[in-house]
């Protein structure tokens, strides 16, 4: 087999734009997502029927279709719904992303925060709070410590699924592979070389992640 | 301090309180036993509106709690909540436990709320765990703890829910005694609890709850040596 290693060098600057262009991509989705998701998470667990039905069909929508139809959506059907000319990839792909990722990151608060201990709750009321305050000083800060290994692990598919945004043209690390096979027409230098910084970043990530577990695990104050 | 007139609570299709009427003077301690379902917790989760009525009546401090217009957050500052499993916050040190809610609830300055925790810390002989994590704590201290950060808010009610079930044997007089100095500074208390010793010892009534209803109540010595009704006798033969 002849692997050509002057192709991935002629062609790592250009991948190098993409891969930046996903790391911002995933980082846009899952600040997004995070602040999506704890809203929705508490819509979800209000009192208020009305908002726990629009909380669980916000939920089920986003994760029951595929997230590549989402983009598509998003990106030909958001412009005929608003009356504008076309949106640029970098925006509808961005946007495609930060609500799926709300909508997975909303169920992960979910679990968290339903997984405290229900006295937490009634010893704040018992002292007074405000259902928000009891939120806000007791029940978040317990919650969001356990909902970091899945917060990671959506981080992570997040980073691999933005990959699908290359559909509509969007020069993130995948549709930079693409633009470089065609320049090149070398199939393995291209996708091994793209597999490779996906890796990197994935990597990166866990490896981020699992320091970030151990730090709370450590001033972890017990259940 | 405390009247309950004719208080009802269901569970869905299950009836719990059944017309729970009585009146508690200021300064008075009741301790309500009774055997476990007959809806002593349920009772006492009322008197903070933690389990909401179905129907009757409560008046705290003159105070109609059961109005659905009354704002319980209010309510809930006047009335203290000491909890079987202690349900101390475990991401706060002892110190945080106690002082957050007078920061946060009536707005004093850190250093204020810091001080009055210290000082509660120091009544309940915790001091030098004031900055503990809960989960260094033994049950006793944790619980002792949970008694000075409901006293934090300043209440003029403190309710107590079986506050040593869930001690060790040799952590029970700790916490008694911390409940008893209380009842001697002239504090409003409702305990239940199963520690006859401290009831008769301390108490000033005695409910005996069965079956949703208070059945019988009078002072310790009498309730506890010369029960009249046959349910409370069937019960008190049972554990004494």
């Amino acid at each position: 087999m002849d692997f050509r290693i002057e192709v991935v060098t002629k062609y790592l600057p250009m991948l190098l734009q993409g891969m930046k262009m996903t790391v911002q991509l995933t980082s846009i989705a899952v600040t997004a997502g995070t602040i999506i998701g704890l809203f929705i998470s508490l819509l979800r667990l209000s009192r208020f029927k009305p908002l726990v039905w629009l909380a669980r069909a916000y939920v089920d929508f986003l994760r029951g279709t595929p997230l590549l139809v989402q983009i598509f959506l998003v990106h030909y059907g958001l412009p005929r719904l608003l009356g504008t000319n076309s949106i640029s990839p970098d925006i509808s792909g961005s946007i495609a992303l930060c609500i799926n990722s709300g909508a997975y990151t909303a169920e992960i608060f979910r679990a968290g925060i339903q997984s405290i201990d229900r006295g937490q709750m009634e010893a704040a009321r018992s002292l007074g709070m405000t259902y928000a305050q009891a939120m806000y000083y007791i029940i978040l800060p317990q919650a969001f410590k356990r909902c970091i290994p899945p917060l990671g692990n959506e981080f992570i598919a997040m980073l691999k699924d933005s990959s699908l945004v290359s559909v509509i043209a969007l020069r993130e690390l995948t549709q930079s592979g693409r633009i470089m096979l065609t320049r090149s027409f070398r199939p393995i230098e291209t996708w091994l070389t793209v597999a490779l910084l996906y890796l990197i970043m994935t990597l990166t990530i866990s490896q981020l992640v699992s320091y970030l577990e151990r730090r709370f695990a450590k001033d972890d104050h017990g259940e | 301090m405390i009247t309950v007139n004719n208080l009802v609570k269901n569970f869905n299709n299950l009836q719990v309180l059944r017309g729970i009427s009585c009146h508690i003077k200021p300064q008075e301690v009741v301790v309500v036993i009774g055997p476990s379902g007959s809806g002593k917790s349920t009772f006492l989760r009322c008197l903070n509106q933690l389990e909401t009525a179905t129907s009757g009546e409560i008046i705290i401090d003159g105070v109609t709690i059961t109005d659905p217009k009354t704002d319980l957050n209010a309510v809930r500052q006047e009335v203290g909540m000491v909890f079987q499993r202690f349900n101390l916050f475990p991401h706060m040190t002892a110190l945080q436990n106690v002082s957050l809610a007078p920061m946060k609830v009536r707005k004093q300055s850190k250093k204020e709320a810091e001080d009055l925790a210290m000082s509660l810390l120091q009544r309940v002989g915790l001091e030098d765990k004031a900055h503990q994590y809960p989960e260094k704590l033994s049950g006793g201290q944790q619980q002792r703890v949970a008694i000075a950060r409901a006293l934090a808010m300043r209440p003029k009610i403190m309710l107590f829910d079986e506050p040593t079930s869930a001690l060790d044997p040799e952590m029970v007089g700790e916490v008694l005694e911390v409940m008893k100095n209380l009842a001697l500074e002239g504090m409003t208390m409702v305990i239940v609890s199963h520690e006859m010793g401290f009831a008769r010892e301390v108490g000033d009534r005695v409910f005996f709850m069965d079956e949703g209803l208070i059945v019988e109540e009078g002072k310790p010595a009498q309730l506890f040596y010369n029960p009249q009704n046959p349910r409370t006798q069937a019960f008190l033969s049972k554990i004494l």
